[in-house]
């Protein structure tokens, strides 16, 4: 506890009451922060640091309106390639306008700032349904907040998988910003397959994924042992464990109503009870709520297991490899009219060729070759479409199928966990 | 005489309607809060509110945010924002202007949370200026009681304390000053989402420097099953002891590991080899699908390449 005490100063005791910069005393400032203020140097993000509190406001606000994606606004700072990100809120999904839209951000981050929070925007976080959120407004919202900041590039977008979270009892969060390849294509505009070869863009690099790392200070840290270990523990255990069945380790020790199944015995639990539960209890506080927290982990029917969700994700495959053909139909159909115009073009070429030979053996003077630009106009060679689409497309079935194969790691081995099980018997 | 000064204009050259308004209030014989459900996003909010306060606070308060039931009995707090306030020895402002205008913000975002109570740090002694705030969040969360939650941020016992208090009127004349606040039940609400991430900061809070990195399916999988093994263990060393007559045996814990065991289903030998090898082929089947689908976008990538 005295390492909390420490930490219970507050962080505003750096400035002076009026934020006067003038009697600043920069001494006082803590190492890791005195990079802040050097606002020349840059360097490149090396990972994401995340405050709890940050995580369970986009945890909330992604659950509550499942399964319609929302998102919102990170607030943090960066400090040596490293995005702390310490708050966070949610902005509101069926807003009338743009401008309104900017306003609320505008305001709300004005509101929080004579809190005391990080009033500094460092990116934004989506939720996610089924994995595929390689989509083109994602990417257009990112690359304005990349391109707009002012130390550019220390934007981050924040995803998460509510569905993903709760049947695989494991927090889905990944932090993504786009690759300095695809900024600099989308600067010009040309998605074609000479560009996206010449440049090395491909589905796997259009975002760079960031490693993310929870940090939770001494005193949320004193509120999760205090969660998970509330005083008077043993005493609701031991209720608990008075009423029937009720032993699916859900946090929430709910107080019984009707004691009267194991009435009979309660009375002489209570006084025998001194050295019984101890037996029981860990030692260490931790494994009473600390793994059940995921007990979803274990669900055989729920876990990607689940036929339900991962029928959905296979149908979105489906889907994705349809679209997928038809992006490549389209190509080779485009394909196929640019070379028949091109064979048109040089045909007309060596015709022209031909007739001026033949006119020059007859002694006549040669016609004037046709100019490139009198070709072009000749010859209209429809542009490449943009293959954006394409690569988007192939990005999505990539990430979802990379995440069904990761799934089935732990399907297998709660196949065989119950395999076990049903020989032990 | 210690006073609210609510920084609104508009209120502040009302105060007689004020009065009327405040007096009629706390005349009407409010609903009473019965349960409290608490998310723990809002507990982790006040203690951030109460790290980033300024230095001349000792504590902070705030607006709690959430739904209640039609009868206005059960209350589930939901959010929560921080409300600037200054207090000094006789006296208290709390910008109200602040108030409403996050208030009107979060409305926005999240249509159905209302207010229902106030939320403040401190030791195991309530503010004086309780009683005073309390007042206005009665008028706020109207028609139905208002919710106060401290939280012992400052950890005087050693823990950090959570309490749950209505305020109910008290004297033979009610009065705005005096008011009695009563515990009420409170519970802590999990979701199954937000277990996930309560999960990955108990991971942080384990490690010495309070940074984890967030693992991958397989992983927490892992960890849980070995959590789960120690359990075993130790039920199995307590059972042992029993058996052998080191511990007394205790009829409760018997009778809720036979509850346990009869609940493993049984299922015939055949049957279950059946079960367990059609979904094995289900689950090979969709993973080869799946990695020819990525073999096939690789090769196609590639070969765009070359072209």
């Amino acid at each position: 506890m005295a390492e909390s005490k420490n930490q219970a100063k507050p962080m505003t005791s750096l400035l002076n009451e009026d934020g006067d910069m003038s009697s600043f005393d920069a001494s006082s400032i803590p190492k890791k922060l005195l990079s802040v203020l050097d606002i020349d140097k840059s360097e490149p993000l090396q990972m994401v640091k995340v405050d709890p509190l940050a995580i369970l406001k986009i945890v909330k606000h992604a659950r509550e309106s499942y399964p319609t994606p929302v998102n919102g606004q990170l607030l943090g700072l960066e400090v040596d390639g490293v995005l702390e990100v310490t708050n966070s809120f949610a902005v509101p999904t069926q807003s009338e306008a743009e401008n309104d839209m900017k306003n609320y951000q505008i305001e709300m981050m004005q509101f929080l700032r004579e809190v005391n929070v990080d009033s500094n925007s460092v990116g934004w976080y989506q939720s996610t349904r089924l994995g595929d959120f390689m989509q083109q407004p994602l990417l257009d919202v990112q690359s304005s907040y990349q391109v707009s900041s002012p130390n550019s590039g220390s934007s981050v977008v924040l995803i998460h998988d509510t569905a993903k979270s709760e049947q695989a009892g494991n927090l889905s969060l990944r932090a993504f910003r786009l690759s300095q390849t695809y900024l600099d294509l989308a600067k010009e505009g040309k998605f074609t397959t000479k560009e996206l070869a010449d440049k090395g863009l491909t589905y796997g690099n259009i975002l760079e994924e960031l490693p993310v790392y929870i940090e939770s200070s001494k005193l949320s840290s004193v509120l999760v042992k205090e969660l998970q270990w509330p005083s008077g523990i043993e005493h609701e255990l031991l209720e608990s464990l008075q009423r029937p069945s009720s032993f699916n380790a859900k946090l929430r020790a709910k107080r019984m109503v009707d004691r009267s199944a194991v009435a009979d015995d309660a009375e002489a639990a209570t006084d025998s009870f001194d050295g019984g539960l101890s037996g029981l209890i860990p030692a260490r506080p931790t494994a009473y709520l600390s793994r059940p927290m995921c007990v979803n982990a274990l669900d055989l029917s729920q876990g990607q297991t689940g036929s339900a969700s991962l029928l959905r994700q296979l149908e979105a495959i489906g889907d994705l490899i349809e679209d997928n053909m038809q992006n490549a139909r389209d190509w080779m159909y485009w394909k196929r009219g640019e070379a028949k115009e091109k064979g048109r073009r040089q045909q007309y070429v060596q015709r022209k060729a031909q007739a001026n030979a033949a006119r020059l053996a007859r002694g006549e003077a040669a016609e004037p070759e046709p100019t490139e630009k009198e070709l072009d106009r000749m010859f209209k060679i429809t542009p490449e479409p943009s293959r954006l689409d394409a690569l988007l497309n192939t990005a999505n079935l990539n990430l979802l199928t990379k995440s069904v194969t990761e799934s089935r790691g732990p399907a297998l081995t709660k196949m065989f966990m119950a395999q076990s099980l049903h020989e032990s018997k | 005489m210690s006073m609210l000064n609510l920084n609104l204009p508009s209120l502040a050259n009302t105060t007689n309607t004020k009065a009327t308004a405040a007096a009629a209030a706390s005349g009407i014989a409010t609903t009473s809060t019965q349960q409290c459900y608490i998310h723990p996003v809002v507990l982790f909010s006040i203690l951030d509110h109460y790290l980033r306060r300024s230095e001349s606070q000792d504590r902070v308060i705030g607006t709690l945010l959430g739904v209640r039931s039609d009868d206005g009995r059960v209350v589930e707090i939901r959010s929560c924002f921080a409300v600037p306030h200054f207090e000094t020895e006789d006296e208290i402002q709390v910008d109200m202007e602040h108030h409403s205008s996050v208030f009107a913000l979060h409305k926005q975002a999240n249509p159905r949370e209302q207010i229902v109570g106030w939320y403040a740090t401190g030791g195991s002694q309530l503010s004086k200026y309780a009683a005073l705030i309390q007042e206005f969040y009665a008028q706020e969360a109207a028609p139905f009681s208002a919710v106060h939650l401290v939280v012992d941020a400052e950890m005087t016992d050693g823990e950090l304390k959570l309490q749950c208090l209505q305020g109910s009127p008290i004297g033979v004349e009610p009065h705005s000053e005096n008011c009695l606040f009563l515990p009420i039940p409170y519970e802590l609400q999990y979701q199954d989402a937000e277990l996930t991430a309560l999960q990955a900061t108990a991971d942080s809070a384990e490690s010495a420097d309070g940074v984890a990195a967030i693992v991958s399916d397989m992983e927490q999988l892992e960890r849980t099953i070995e959590e789960l093994r120690a359990m075993l263990d130790r039920v199995a060393s307590y059972v042992q002891d029993v058996c052998t007559g080191k511990k007394k045996a205790n009829n409760l814990i018997g009778k809720y590991l036979m509850d346990m065991l009869a609940v493993v289903p049984k299922i015939d030998a055949k049957q279950f080899s059946t079960l367990f090898h059609t979904h094995l082929q289900d689950i090979l089947m969709v993973a080869y699908l799946t990695n020819l689908t990525r073999a096939q976008l690789n090769i196609a990538d590639r070969l765009q390449r070359i072209a």
